[in-house]
């Protein structure tokens, strides 16, 4: 079992720690090269236990605004039409799954996935509190900012290609109303474990990742140059090598180059190299070239990419339905927020079954909450953390099922209620992680990767 | 081998070796304890054979027989004693095969032997449960409980946890008529299904006491029983080769003047692993060099056992005493250097040191022209000059202000725009006029009225709650984090529930008018008063606590008046250790990098300094000088310590909290970006700030050339100082500011703006060398000195002549101007990016 340390060195049951392969590592510096230092990294990765959990992936969606259960993944045909709502339930290729009839693409790829229907928190229902919990397990107090789940595998694994371990797609939530911070970063495990946020949209014409490349006007010749006299000034300080954080700074160097000059880095983030009938398969939004996005980074080695479906609930139709201005109804809903996300969801699921990734990549779409039972007189759902549904498909997860039950009207679980920390906890089970591990918290306090108490949702694998 | 041919080679191995400081240690063999007092027909004593005494053991015999003068009085259970009647005995130590030899004496009293011997639910049960992890956060003492049994955390309501266990679950837990089937009994022994697996077996002293006390009765906790008052551990240090181990013992003392040993009741951990660990019966085990220490936890009281441990480095021992020195700084660091063979390194360059001394204490790049100056002086005098020099430095100012307000946390996401500034201004103020530190926590404490007018309320702004006043105030001036005392003990430490409770409700007066505290919205205005009467509820009780600062006697609950004072008095009494201490490690990992204590806002007595006379004798140094910070920060740049080299020697290499050398860390990210404007020449613009919700708005505080120093607080928009990790001002602690280099960092230094863009700006320096027509020789020496504060060496200046010598010719012949000028200019902005971006310039060394 992995056991942690204060300085966050990870040891394995051998007694070799991760950080004696970052020495390793960071002696390219000063003349191993990028192959061995490969090399370095994979003895690290044979020496974990449950080699394949190291294979698997994560790719969260985040529905932000969070959609509706009531019109999406938990209909309520028998209920009053003021719960129930406008639409009607189809069936899917799932003989126990029925969803929305807005959502047809999911309906055909429903064996692959499972719903959660019982999803719930405790916290007040403002965006950025289920922001957070959501994503790391826990209610942020006591000024204790707790790391996202892909944080958490940034700092327990590190990074396995060119590439970072943890990426946002497009780029990092932005406000939330509630003035909390959004649990979308490294937290108490530090800033070496932020997402790298893309700061950009995949559906734009000149898309490029902002700083990957350098400007314009410094070519490769320039680079090489820079690089050649940055080794001779930085060669004379021999003295840095025995400061750990001088290390990571080479080797962040040495990772930007990588991601900077790696065709592997680049390719990856380059989507005008798949063939257009598959990008249009994703359609050509924010969200479908996102999608495509984070498969192609997946298969590049990224290990975590947390894809947000809408970038703040203010500036743009999201799944926030309230009805009023500025504010989408459940119209709206059907006809800008779902098709965009049902076709993008659903070429990702099928693109990732096809190449033979779905067992290794987690996909799971989780929200802040749901939505109230009742519509409201300007036609619109309001907050409910009370009960929602997520759900998750791949990473050893069985398909075409429901687990947990809300209740008449979608207003509670009535069965089999899941908090946050079961879901983040069900993420770390599925990425092969003991919910016991200990991070260190702010002051040396431990925390365990979920709260005492919590555990996966086991029934869905 | 025999003992005594045993105690030999020992001996002669640590004379041989130097690892004991007194030659004749080795004749100092003793029992410990020394003198042994047995108060009932329950109690025992384990014994230790060692090599020196209660202060300091060198090692342990293991094999030794102990035996009784009168077994009438004690007997003795392999190495225990235990009692038998009332009396006096003496215990000898005898070699196992030399066994006429007394090695050493001890001395036994027996009291209480006709007494009952009842367990005691506070004295016996709760510590089994202690020990065998029941009340752990992990299990029956989480919040929740464990399988509907919760238990209070680590037994801080003993009363409660005696209600639970024979009351709640319809009384089956305790089975007064069939003890055996006691859930409590019946669960950790496995004979029932108990998810937290098998805790004891029959034979086991745990599962004695448990069922002797529901035998008796299940008595519950009776008022007016002795307390532990304190822990004494025996020994209190050791110094140990890697590998060796010890045993440790703990005596408990308690209200009523009694001793016992409650070594086996005892949690054990370690404070740093790779030096010593240790096992649950409290044998330490020597891993590595360095000092760490044993923690010894037994009912919410702690106390430590130093462990230290030589590196195996070959240093001549007189090395140490002829070592330049200038202040007790430098003696105490060489005798911490000397127990633990680490070689010094030797003074830094003077090049070294100017840049040092500048961004450490003024947060500032040295010009080219200052750094010249200082290498240049003869004089024997001109570090002391330097020192004095820097002192007294506007941007003194400047960077000590922004340091105070990262403790103290102006924020504009949490206060309005003018509350802002006039909290900021307020710091600076302090600063620029030098107030005492323990004046500046006492104007904190004790602020009142206006907080347009009076700066230092904002606190109180920040902080609204009685419970966030109490926690903040013991953060940033203690630096203790009392925060898990809000609900239950300091599992960490020795602050309970209670001390919790009556620090805050010092607080409990506070009131304001004005302003609420929504950061989007209002004056800020807000007028700070202390109301006559009111008190804080403790929700574990009912009813509020007599006010006192932690372990301080209360003040009477019924008094009028501010109750701050009594905390401000409190807070800064010559007395109060954590205060001096807290403030004089801040000041010391401002210059050495590495904290006498890590983190430094986290300063609990389980968590010992690397070197604690030094500590104590910095903090000394501060209460006689009257809280002077400057004098402080003038002691220690004077000192040999902060001018050692940061290149490791080979004796040394491994040492990363001793200071035999200097280490090197990234530069933080205001002083880091200030760097980058130094050198290139363009300055930033500081136009927006951004609001609690992610917008942001105009702000006009920040004239053209404010450098990042001087920004008042953390909500100004700087991509830079965000990615570089800034401390954001949320929490009172330094650990928010992250100097941890990323990969985006080095993006931003690669492809960002920061370096390319001031560097193609038409007033940069690259532009200013174009303009001069400098040479290529003259463009690296002047880069050098501005952006590392040195010569380039031969080598290097040859090496990038090499590289850039060709190009730059063939730019100067070109027939085109224009294109000539882009093409040097493309040069140059590469060579200085080469510097800007190499380790020698992000770091501090």
């Amino acid at each position: 079992m992995l056991r942690l340390t204060g300085q966050g060195v990870a040891h394995t049951c051998d007694g070799v720690t991760r950080r004696d392969f970052l020495e390793v590592g960071s002696l390219g510096a000063i003349g191993l090269s990028l192959t061995e230092m490969l090399a370095a990294e994979q003895a690290f990765a044979a020496t974990e236990a449950g080699k394949s959990a190291d294979k698997r992936s994560c790719i969260m969606i985040f529905n932000l605004g969070a959609p509706s259960q009531l019109d999406t993944f938990d209909m309520k045909p028998d209920a009053p039409a003021e719960v129930r709502g406008p639409f009607k339930p189809i069936s899917t290729r799932s003989s126990e799954i029925q969803i929305s009839e807005i959502l047809p693409r999911h309906a055909e790829v429903a064996d692959k996935f499972s719903l959660v229907r019982s999803c719930y928190h405790t916290a007040a229902a403002v965006h950025d509190a289920g922001w957070q919990m959501m994503q790391t397990g826990r209610q942020f107090t006591g000024g204790i900012n707790y790391p996202h789940a892909g944080a958490v595998l940034s700092y327990l694994k590190g990074r396995r290609s060119d590439l970072p371990p943890f990426v946002v797609l497009p780029q990092l939530m932005g406000r939330g109303g509630g003035n909390l911070p959004n649990g979308q970063a490294g937290g108490f495990l530090g800033k070496a474990h932020d997402p790298f946020s893309l700061m950009a949209d995949p559906s734009q014409p000149d898309f490029k990742v902002p700083n990957l490349l350098p400007p314009s006007e410094i070519g490769e010749a320039r680079l090489d140059r820079r690089k050649r006299l940055r080794t001779i000034v930085d060669e004379t300080v021999a003295q840095f090598e025995a400061s750990d954080d001088a290390r990571l700074l080479n080797e962040n160097f040495q990772a930007a180059y990588r991601l900077m000059t790696s065709p592997q880095a680049r390719s990856a983030f380059d989507l005008s190299l798949e063939p257009n009938h598959v990008r249009e398969r994703y359609g050509m939004t924010r969200f479908g070239q996102c999608c495509l996005l984070a498969r192609r980074l997946i298969e590049a080695g990224v290990r975590f990419v947390t894809i947000n479906t809408f970038l703040t609930v203010f500036d743009e139709i999201t799944w926030d339905i309230h009805g009023s201005k500025p504010f989408t109804s459940i119209a709206g809903m059907k006809d800008i927020v779902a098709p965009l996300y049902d076709r993008g969801y659903a070429a990702l699921i099928e693109d990732l079954d096809q190449r033979g990734m779905l067992e290794e990549t987690l996909v799971c779409n989780l929200a802040e909450f749901g939505r109230t039972p009742k519509v409201n007189p300007a036609g619109g759902r309001d907050h409910w953390p009370q009960c929602f549904t997520v759900y998750f498909a791949g990473g050893g997860v069985q398909g075409g099922r429901v687990i947990g039950r809300s209740d008449a009207i979608g207003a509670v679980p009535a069965e089999r209620p899941a908090p946050p920390s079961d879901v983040v906890g069900t993420i770390f089970h599925s990425l092969g992680l003991d919910p016991k591990i200990e991070l260190p918290g702010p002051g040396k306090r431990p925390f365990p990767l979920i709260e005492f108490g919590a555990a996966p949702i086991r029934e869905l694998f | 081998m025999s003992a005594s041919l045993r105690l030999f080679s020992w001996c002669c191995f640590y004379l041989l070796t130097g690892m004991l400081a007194v030659p004749h240690a080795c004749a100092e063999w003793r029992i410990l304890p020394e003198s042994i007092e047995l108060g009932g027909p329950r109690e025992s004593q384990r014994l230790l054979m060692i090599s020196g005494n209660a202060e300091l053991s060198t090692g342990q015999l293991g094999e030794v027989t102990f035996r009784s003068s009168d077994p009438g009085i004690v007997r003795i259970e392999g190495n225990r004693v235990l009692p038998v009647q009332d009396g006096n005995a003496t215990i000898t130590a005898h070699d196992a095969e030399q066994p006429e030899q007394v090695l050493a004496k001890a001395t036994v009293r027996v009291t209480g032997t006709a007494g009952p011997g009842e367990i005691s639910f506070v004295r016996d049960v709760q510590p089994v449960l202690s020990k065998l992890g029941c009340n752990s956060g992990a299990c029956h003492g989480a919040l929740a409980g464990k399988g509907g049994f919760r238990l209070s955390l680590l037994g801080y309501d003993p009363k409660l946890d005696h209600f639970t266990l024979t009351r709640e679950a319809r009384g089956r837990r305790i089975d007064l008529g069939d003890v055996g089937r006691s859930l409590l009994l019946t669960k950790p022994l496995g004979l029932v299904p108990h998810k937290g697996g098998v805790r004891f077996d029959q034979d086991s002293e745990a599962c004695r006491i448990l069922s002797q006390w529901i035998l008796q009765g299940a008595v519950e906790p009776r008022d007016g029983e002795p307390r532990v008052t304190r822990l004494e551990v025996l020994p209190h240090a050791v110094r140990l080769r890697p590998g060796t181990g010890h045993d440790l013992l703990v005596l408990a003392h308690d209200s009523a003047g009694g001793v016992r040993d409650v070594t086996r009741w005892t949690k054990f951990s370690a404070t740093h692993e790779p030096i010593a660990t240790v096992d649950d019966g409290g044998r330490l085990t020597v891993v590595g060099p360095g000092e760490g220490a044993i923690v010894a936890w037994y009912d919410s009281k702690i106390i430590l056992a130093r462990v230290s441990s030589a590196y195996p480095y070959e240093v001549p021992p007189d090395l140490y005493a002829q070592a330049p020195r200038v202040n007790f700084i430098d003696e105490l660091v060489l005798r911490q250097l000397e127990n633990l063979r680490l070689r010094p390194s030797p003074r830094a360059s003077d090049e070294v040191l100017v840049r040092r001394a500048f961004l450490d204490t003024i947060g500032t790049l040295p010009t080219a022209e200052e750094t010249r100056a200082f290498v240049d002086e003869t004089s024997p005098e001109k570090w002391d000059r330097l020192v004095e020099h820097l002192l007294e430095r506007p941007e003194f100012v400047d960077y000590w202000a922004y340091r105070w307000s990262d403790v103290l946390l102006v924020n504009g996401r949490v206060l309005r725009p003018d509350a802002v500034r006039a909290y900021y201004q307020w710091i600076r103020e302090q600063v620029a006029t030098n107030v005492p530190w323990d004046e500046l926590a006492r104007r904190v404490v004790l602020a009142r009225g206006s907080s347009h007018e009076q700066g230092a309320t904002n606190f109180y702004a920040i902080h609204q709650t009685p419970e966030d006043m109490s926690e903040n105030i013991s953060q940033a001036f203690l630096g203790l984090s009392i925060g898990c005392a809000k609900c239950h003990n300091h599992p960490l430490e020795k602050w309970t529930n209670n001390q919790y409770y009556a620090m805050a409700n010092l607080f409990a007066r506070v009131r304001a008018k004005g302003w609420g505290g929504d950061p989007r919205n209002g004056d800020g205005l807000r007028v700070l008063y202390v109301e006559e009467t009111g008190d804080l509820i403790q929700p574990s009780l009912g009813k509020p606590q007599r006010p006192a600062p932690l372990d301080a006697p209360p003040l009477d609950i019924e008094a009028a008046g501010d109750r701050r004072e009594a905390l401000a008095d409190w807070l800064t009494a010559v007395d109060n250790p954590y205060f001096s201490r807290a403030i004089a490690n801040r000041v010391w990992k401002n210059f050495l990098g590495i904290g006498l204590v890590e983190d430094v806002d986290d300063l609990r007595l389980s968590n010992p300094a690397s070197n604690e006379p030094l500590l104590t004798a910095l903090s000394e140094f501060l209460v006689a000088e009257k809280y002077n910070l400057k004098s402080l920060m003038r002691e220690i740049l004077r000192s040999e310590t902060y001018r050692r080299d940061s290149q490791p020697l080979a004796e040394n290499r491994e040492d990363t909290r001793y200071y035999s050398r200097y280490y090197p860390r990234r530069l933080s990210a205001e002083v880091l970006h200030d760097a980058f404007c130094q050198v290139t020449r363009i300055p930033s613009k500081f136009t927006q700030t951004e609001n609690v919700d992610g917008s942001t708005s105009a702000t006009s505080f920040y004239p053209e050339g404010t450098r990042a120093i001087q920004l008042y607080d953390s909500a100004v928009v700087s991509s830079f100082l965000q990615v570089f990790g800034r401390n954001e001002r949320a929490i009172t602690c330094e650990c928010e500011r992250s100097n941890e280099p990323t990969v985006v960092q080095v993006l931003q230094i690669s492809n960002g703006e920061i370096v390319n863009q001031k560097l193609r700006e038409p007033d940069s320096c690259v532009s200013q060398h174009l303009k001069n027509g400098d040479t290529l020789e003259q463009v690296i020496e002047q880069a050098f000195l501005t952006a590392l504060s040195r010569q380039p060496s031969s080598s290097e200046r040859e090496r990038l002549l090499d590289e850039l010598r060709e190009p730059f010719a063939q730019a100067l012949a070109s027939s085109e101007s224009e294109a000539s000028l882009e093409q040097r200019r493309i040069l140059l902005e590469d060579l200085y990016w080469s510097i800007l971006s190499s380790r020698e310039f992000l770091f501090q060394h």
